[in-house]
């Protein structure tokens, strides 16, 4: 039976208001220019040899071919797994742990949430010189070492290449841990108190309230963390870069260092986009997989 | 080419949006090159000179220079002076951009050589033919392919052996002169438990390149070495590995140490007598207090084979044009300015340098470790730049991976040839 059109409310046209419009197209266009368009060009340049004087040159998927036999990006794709793995579960725990630890507000609290922030503020670069003195040859690592009777393990930290990685892995949690206490503080603070209390009331030891409780409210948070952690991850260049700059002989190389160093140190354009490209595209797996399933826990819920 | 860089960190920002920021660091460079610009849109207008003499001391020195310049009244130059880190990675920028700077500071040999070989550079013959009292060597090295001059050179200096002559006398040991005296001189100095032979490899692994030089151009000779850093010849050939059994027997003399901090620190150790001798080029002395100096002594890399023709290694640095300035006529003028006597004299008496003047008319600081070092570089038969500067930029971090390998696990050095060669054609390819 056809409705007359006339008892239809009358849909009235989404106007688009020219103040939302501008708020939207204008950061869209300078997106446009800075972000996306040197992205899509970022694609292109993958297929072409290029050594940013003369004009880039298509070779199809050469770079990903000579990709997939290149022992040096297998060993910087593996470095940053590791990295991953260890800088996002170590922070992960470690912010977390903090952040319990420092939640409920007695004496001096804040002077310790404050002293475990603090390394967030300094740039990376004077984080990288302070540690860079801290692992020096007769430093302060090899004096505590020494000091406690371990002056077997003394090693060059940073020129040792079964050191190297960890030894930039450590300032680079020490800043982090502070960073994810700080997120998981204010998601802590935002668990309302009565769940607790209903939890206790209900007889819940203080281990099944953590876990019962504690945590299935923190979801949203943990969704920040973990992109946080894992864009950290994958774009820690300036740590690495001023501790060991990749070495000692790629040892301690990431991806993103071997981009710089292939795109501005060997001039190869062409391919430090294709890993470029690599490093893009883990990112999104990893970050594409967590919100989908995110999502769908949401829709079934 | 070494030094750590804060100025870096503005690059890297752009690198920090990750996913797609990563991939638009490629194109960084073009979007750079706007900015890149220099102020020469007239004929007659303004010269832009990108220096990248930024020590304190070499920043004065090249200040003056301009200052000296202008009141010439042959043109008005600007002095723009950048890190070097951030000028070498940008200099292929300034270079192709439209409106490029007009002239630059650099390096001789086949760095200018591979701009000129893709039309960037200005044809400075016109200059060079008042330079006529220049020595051929130098005419030479500023000559692309095409025979025509390129670059024209400012000053160069030595690498050697330096050594405190207080710590050699305390520990009565004299210069060697052969391989085998040196070795022998180690095998004293470790036995007095001083590690022999320093080195700054943390933050700056090229100086182990110095190395490879000077044994490659003792042990095959220069042309060899210059056939080999030009990709026509491979580096796992045997008469490579020959140069690496000769390092191999000096290996035990390095100090330890050596691995972990940069040549700053080297050169700090070496002056506090805690580590004997340290073979390095002669701006290791800007970082070094001025009472020490007067103590400073070299001697040239020990001769390993009395056939092979003595050469040295002698980085000129000097300057070059780009071929796109809109007002030649002003850079030649800058440029002729820049090989005279007095200009550089007047940069060697403002700098703390131990440089020799380029110009044979000018004069040099008279001290006796810079007269030793001229007459070392007088008498040698062939002079080689560096490890860069022989072959690229790009060549570097392939030398200084298979270097600090080899250091660590000299018993693999055939794999570490074998990748060497693999990662150099790659560089040669492109």
């Amino acid at each position: 039976m056809a409705v007359p059109v006339s008892t239809l409310p009358r849909r009235r046209q989404p106007r688009l208001s020219p103040l939302l419009a501008a708020f939207v197209l204008v950061p869209f266009a300078i997106e446009s220019v800075w972000v996306f368009w040197p992205a899509l060009q970022g694609f292109w340049f993958s297929f072409t040899r290029w050594d940013g004087m003369t004009p880039p040159r298509f070779v199809g998927v050469d770079n990903y071919t000579e990709l997939a036999g290149d022992p040096t990006f297998r060993g910087a794709l593996l470095n940053t797994v590791i990295w991953l793995l260890l800088f996002g579960g170590l922070s992960v725990a470690g912010g977390f742990g903090m952040a319990l630890l420092l939640q409920r507000d007695r004496r001096g609290v804040g002077f310790y949430r404050a002293a475990l922030f603090t390394p967030v503020v300094f740039s990376l670069v004077v984080t990288a010189l302070v540690w860079r003195v801290f692992y020096q040859p007769d430093g302060l690592a090899d004096t505590i070492l020494r000091g406690v009777g371990l002056e077997h393990l003394i090693r060059p930290w940073l020129a040792d290449p079964d050191t190297a990685l960890y030894a930039v892995i450590l300032p680079a949690l020490w800043r982090q841990i502070g960073y994810v206490m700080v997120l998981y503080l204010a998601g802590l603070k935002a668990i309302d108190p009565a769940l607790h209390e209903a939890a206790r009331v209900d007889g819940a030891s203080a281990w099944q309230r953590l876990w019962k409780v504690t945590v299935p409210q923190l979801k949203g948070v943990n969704a920040v963390v973990l992109s946080v952690i894992v864009i950290d991850s994958l774009r820690s260049f300036d740590i690495v870069w001023s501790l060991t700059r990749g070495g000692p002989y790629h040892s301690s190389e990431l991806l993103s260092t071997y981009m710089y160093s292939t795109a501005f140190q060997g001039l190869r354009l062409g391919y430090a986009s294709a890993i470029a490209v690599v490093i893009f595209l883990l990112a999104l797996a990893v970050i594409l997989g967590y919100l989908v399933r995110a999502f769908r826990e949401e829709e079934n819920a | 080419m070494s030094d750590f860089d804060p100025g870096r960190r503005r690059f890297l920002g752009h690198l920090g949006l990750l996913g797609a920021g990563a991939l638009g660091a490629g194109s960084l460079l073009s979007a750079c090159a706007s900015s890149a610009g220099g102020s020469s849109d007239k004929a007659s207008g303004a010269i832009t000179l990108q220096s990248n003499l930024s020590s304190p001391q070499a920043k004065t020195a090249m200040e003056k220079l301009v200052a000296d310049f202008n009141k010439l009244g042959k043109g008005t130059t600007t002095l723009n002076t950048v890190a070097s880190e951030t000028f070498r990675t940008q200099l292929p920028t300034y270079l192709t951009s439209a409106n490029p700077p007009d002239v630059y500071t650099w390096y001789a040999g086949s760095v200018a050589n591979d701009y000129a070989s893709k039309n960037l550079l200005l044809d400075v013959s016109d200059v060079w033919k008042g330079l006529a009292d220049y020595p051929q060597s130098l005419r030479t090295l500023s000559t692309d392919a095409a025979g025509k001059q390129v670059f024209v050179p400012m000053n160069n200096y030595w690498w050697g052996f330096f050594y405190r002559k207080s710590n050699f006398a305390k520990w009565g040991v004299q210069e060697p002169k052969t391989w085998t005296e040196f070795l022998a001189l180690c095998q004293t100095l470790q036995g007095k438990g001083i590690p022999p032979i320093g080195i700054g490899l943390g933050d700056t692994p090229w100086v182990a390149s110095a190395w490879f030089d000077y044994l490659n151009i003792r042990v095959n000779g220069a042309p060899f070495h210059r056939e080999l850093l030009a990709g026509k010849q491979r580096f796992d050939d045997p008469k490579v590995k020959a140069v690496f059994t000769k390092w191999a027997e000096a290996l035990p003399y390095f100090d330890p140490k050596g691995k972990a901090y940069p040549f700053q620190e080297a050169t700090t150790a070496l002056l506090a007598g805690k580590t004997g001798m340290f073979l390095i080029g002669t701006f290791f002395a800007d970082a070094a207090p001025k009472d020490a100096l007067g103590d400073l002594d070299f001697f040239r890399f020990p001769i390993i084979d009395p056939a092979v023709p003595v050469a040295e290694e002698a980085p000129t640095d000097g300057f070059f044009a780009s071929a796109k300035t809109a007002n030649p006529a002003g850079t030649k003028a800058l440029l002729t300015y820049l090989a005279s006597a007095e200009a550089q004299e007047a940069y060697i008496q403002s700098s703390s340098g131990i440089v020799l003047p380029a110009n044979p008319k000018a004069k040099a600081a008279d001290s006796p470790l810079v007269v030793k070092g001229k007459a070392m570089l007088d008498s040698a038969k062939e002079l080689t730049q560096f490890f860069n500067r022989d072959s690229s930029d790009a060549l570097q971090p392939t030398a200084d991976t298979a270097l600090t390998k080899f250091i660590d696990k000299p018993d693999q050095i055939d794999a570490i040839l074998r990748e060497w060669q693999t990662s150099a054609e790659k560089v040669f390819k492109g």
